[in-house]
């Protein structure tokens, strides 16, 4: 156990070392992820978005600020390497880069995980505005996951952010949730720019007319989008494995957070269409699994 | 065998029904309730508030025209990216002049009393700015231009009334 740190913090330090000798002076984009409503998928979310822009060749850094119950270390599959957490940063336990933990698989990608003892006030906006300032200086992008509700603690993962991704579902109480993100997201100045990403869409209910569509869902919002993710079991497994589903080529959800990515970037990628078979054997093949009384 | 020939003949009928009748959904339950909740939160109107705005409408309109008072709706809708303020109002007869001036002197001298009892005017014009400038913030001051007819009657004795 003892050997661990040291072996973290010397490939920190070579991180550090790349950047130093490139003299490159990034200035990184900082983007909260944020919903209001929890349960949403904001920390898996930041894990997909953030292991995708890492596998796309950017340097990426996420900063759990949820103090108290942090999730993104789970999802990542870090939890064992954490030593230092943001609360040591802004005591002054640790220097800012000892206290980043690199993903296991990509160099690109770090971590800046929450406190798991501590409540939200441990952190103040000011302190998280310059920890991102800092941060900007050696990474392309900085993802702040927010932790869900209104109060200080989303006001802390705001402060030092430019751009928000608005994270909701095809539900009555997420949309709801996320119109109150949106204004609140409106009234301040720094954040130049929101995008909404739906998740959890389910197009077979879309299909039936139970569930909203992503059209009904912008529409009622008013917001550009910026991706669209399918319900996928495989976010359960991803989970349960550590390992972020953007690193499952196969899967649909995967290949939806991978197109967020790219559109973060600034390419110009089609939303996926999750329409299922609209031929005529499809209907034919619903048609006849209705009548085995599978449906209704 | 016959229940199979019924079962099959009702699939036939639903699966062509369920693409007419969509009103009923899940999916535009879900999207007219939402709108009308997001009406409120957006212009912080409660309940109470746009009842209250209501009962001063129809007292204010009643005026001008006999209406159906329990009929009267109004409601907050969105157009786009506007939000509107709608109202119907189910008109029985329309008043004529002497009975229009009658009710506008009333409300006149009841108005003057008022002001007597407040003992200074300026305050009384000082708070119906005021409050003026309240409903033009929570409203968002956004009406809808179906309602113009009424709109031109709201603004207009608005300033008398209160």
């Amino acid at each position: 156990m003892l050997s661990y740190p040291q072996k973290i913090l010397d490939s920190l330090n070579k991180i550090n070392y790349t950047t130093n000798i490139k003299g490159e002076t990034m200035s990184g984009r900082v983007i909260v992820i944020t919903s209001g409503k929890g349960g949403v998928g904001k920390t898996t979310t930041n894990a997909n978005i953030g292991t995708a822009l890492a596998r796309a060749g950017k340097k990426v850094v996420m900063i759990d600020t949820d103090l108290g119950l942090r999730n993104l270390d789970l999802l990542l599959g870090l939890e064992n390497r954490i030593v230092y957490t943001i609360v040591d940063v802004v005591e002054e336990r640790c220097k800012l880069k000892q206290a980043l933990v690199k993903d296991k698989k990509n160099p690109n990608l770090c971590l800046l995980a929450a406190a798991q003892t501590r409540d939200k006030s441990a952190v103040t906006e000011e302190q998280l505005k310059d920890i991102c300032e800092t941060l900007k200086k050696d990474f392309d992008f900085i993802l702040v996951d927010c932790p869900a509700g209104i109060e200080q603690g989303f006001q802390n993962a705001v402060a030092g952010a430019s751009e928000a991704i608005v994270v909701t579902t095809p539900e009555m109480s997420a949309v709801r949730d996320a119109d109150r993100i949106i204004g609140l997201l409106e009234a301040k100045e720094e954040i130049k720019s929101y995008k909404l990403l739906l998740n959890r869409v389910r197009p077979n209910l879309v299909k039936t007319n139970d569930m909203m569509s992503v059209d009904d869902v912008v529409e009622i919002l008013s917001a550009d989008l910026i991706g669209i993710i399918p319900e996928d079991t495989g976010i359960i497994t991803s989970t349960n494995k550590g390992e972020p589903i953007v690193n499952d080529d196969k899967s649909l959800a995967g290949k939806a957070y991978r197109n967020v990515a790219r559109r973060i970037i600034g390419e110009d990628v089609p939303f996926l269409n999750l329409e299922e078979d609209t031929s005529v054997m499809g209907k034919v093949k619903k048609f006849f699994s209705g009548l085995m009384g599978k449906e209704k | 065998m016959n229940e199979i020939f019924t079962n099959l003949y009702n699939k036939v009928i639903g699966f062509f029904r369920q693409t007419e009748k969509q009103e009923t959904s899940a999916k535009d339950v879900a999207c007219n309730r939402l709108r009308v909740v997001l009406m409120q939160d957006r212009t912080n109107l409660t309940p109470e508030l746009m009842e209250r705005m209501r009962k001063e409408l129809v007292e204010l309109l009643s005026k001008y025209v006999e209406m159906d008072k329990e009929a009267l709706e109004l409601n907050l809708e969105q157009d786009g990216d506007q939000v509107a303020l709608m109202l119907s109002i189910p008109v029985i007869r329309a008043k004529d002049e002497e009975e229009i001036q009658k009710a506008l002197q009333e409300s006149e001298e009841e108005k003057e009393k008022s002001e007597e009892e407040d003992s200074s005017e300026k305050e009384t014009s000082e708070t119906v700015d005021s409050e003026e400038n309240n409903a033009n913030k929570d409203s968002e001051k956004e009406e809808s231009p179906q309602e113009k007819e009424t709109d031109a009657k709201e603004e207009n004795p608005s300033e008398d009334k209160k």
